[in-house]
């Protein structure tokens, strides 16, 4: 079964599935986000995402990275996480979001990515950036996708290994 | 409970597409998913009768939203107004929006009594992922709506037939 990891990384690797350019607010080079769908963990740093939010062929926009800081360890169960997940279906915003995951039983973080220049103002109330500081990036083209939104009302994930949204066991 | 509406528990719900609350098109079968989903009809958000069966949702949803089970209202407001109507219930789930009246045609779910509005009659479906009817409640009079409670075993019922490990697995 493929999965989907995404990483910041300095340079573009060869085997990518997806790469844009990232800026920061104030326009310096921040390195590329890179996108790979492969079973195996691409890269240390890569953490998990769901697949749907990937396009090579996406616009260029704005992300939302909340990243858990290193040393911390939150659950993914968390009150905190729990309602972020809520307060995202409750207020749809963005075009596509996936919390990130290294492992099964931890919340390592989320992106939330709305395309267009005008992208940066649906992302100033990321929910996940009540639970940890979110970095505010501007997207080269090249990975945003266009996932539906969640149905709702699930905020759990279906399997615990996958990303939420994701909303399909198996 | 499901007479008068023009689908009966058995009978295969059609799919359709209509916009969202946040105006993204949506076909009924992706909003389904694998889960299983109360499918709900309603007058519009001027309706007393609706806000308080809303409140029941709106009080449900807190178990659904870690019972793998969906919900999608659909009613011939405007997106907007189905935006706005939802932010104030405080509902996570989606809603549809017939404003021009296509799918109610469609369905032969339109309240005739209402020549006002032409609003959808209120009803309840509960589907398998299968789009099968499991049952139907005719809403309009407010006693024909399903209880929370009702739900609940419908959704159980459902649960149970679809999910391979309803029995927890045991060494």
């Amino acid at each position: 079964m493929s999965r989907c990891w995404l990483a910041i990384a300095d340079a573009a690797p060869k085997d990518a599935t997806a790469i844009a350019e990232l800026e920061d607010v104030a326009g310096a080079r921040a390195g590329v986000l890179v996108a790979w769908s492969r079973r195996s963990k691409p890269v240390r740093n890569a953490l998990r995402a769901d697949p749907r939010i990937v396009d090579p062929a996406g616009p260029a926009g704005w992300a939302s990275l909340v990243l858990v800081p290193p040393g911390v360890r939150v659950a993914f169960d968390d009150l905190a996480v729990q309602q972020a997940r809520r307060d995202v279906l409750a207020h749809p915003r963005a075009d596509a979001v996936s919390t990130l995951l290294r492992d099964a039983s931890h919340f390592d973080g989320a992106i939330t990515l709305a395309r267009g220049e005008e992208g940066r103002v649906r992302l100033h109330d990321d929910p996940f950036a009540r639970v940890f500081p979110a970095r505010m990036l501007r997207l080269g083209p090249g990975i945003i996708g266009a996932p539906p939104a969640p149905v709702g009302p699930t905020i759990e994930r279906y399997g615990s290994a996958n990303p939420w949204p994701w909303d399909r066991f198996g | 409970m499901s007479e008068g509406l023009p689908f009966v528990a058995g009978d295969v719900f059609p799919d359709f597409e209509l916009p969202d609350h946040g105006d993204n098109r949506r076909r009924l079968s992706e909003l389904v998913g694998d889960d299983p989903t109360v499918l709900q009809f309603y007058r519009g958000w001027w309706c007393p009768k609706e806000q308080r069966f809303f409140r029941r949702l709106v009080h449900l949803q807190d178990e659904a939203e870690v019972a793998y089970a969906r919900f999608v209202s659909v009613s011939v407001d405007a997106s907007t107004v189905s935006a706005a109507f939802r932010a104030g219930l405080g509902a996570r789930w989606t809603f549809l929006c017939d404003e021009h009246r296509a799918v109610v045609e469609r369905l032969g779910l339109r309240e005739t009594t209402d020549t006002v509005n032409e609003p959808f009659v209120p009803a309840v479906f509960v589907l398998s992922p299968d789009l099968r009817v499991h049952r139907a409640y005719n809403g309009y009079w407010f006693w024909g709506r399903p209880t929370a409670e009702e739900l609940v075993v419908d959704l159980r019922t459902i649960t149970r037939k679809i999910r391979p490990d309803w029995d927890a697995p045991t060494p």
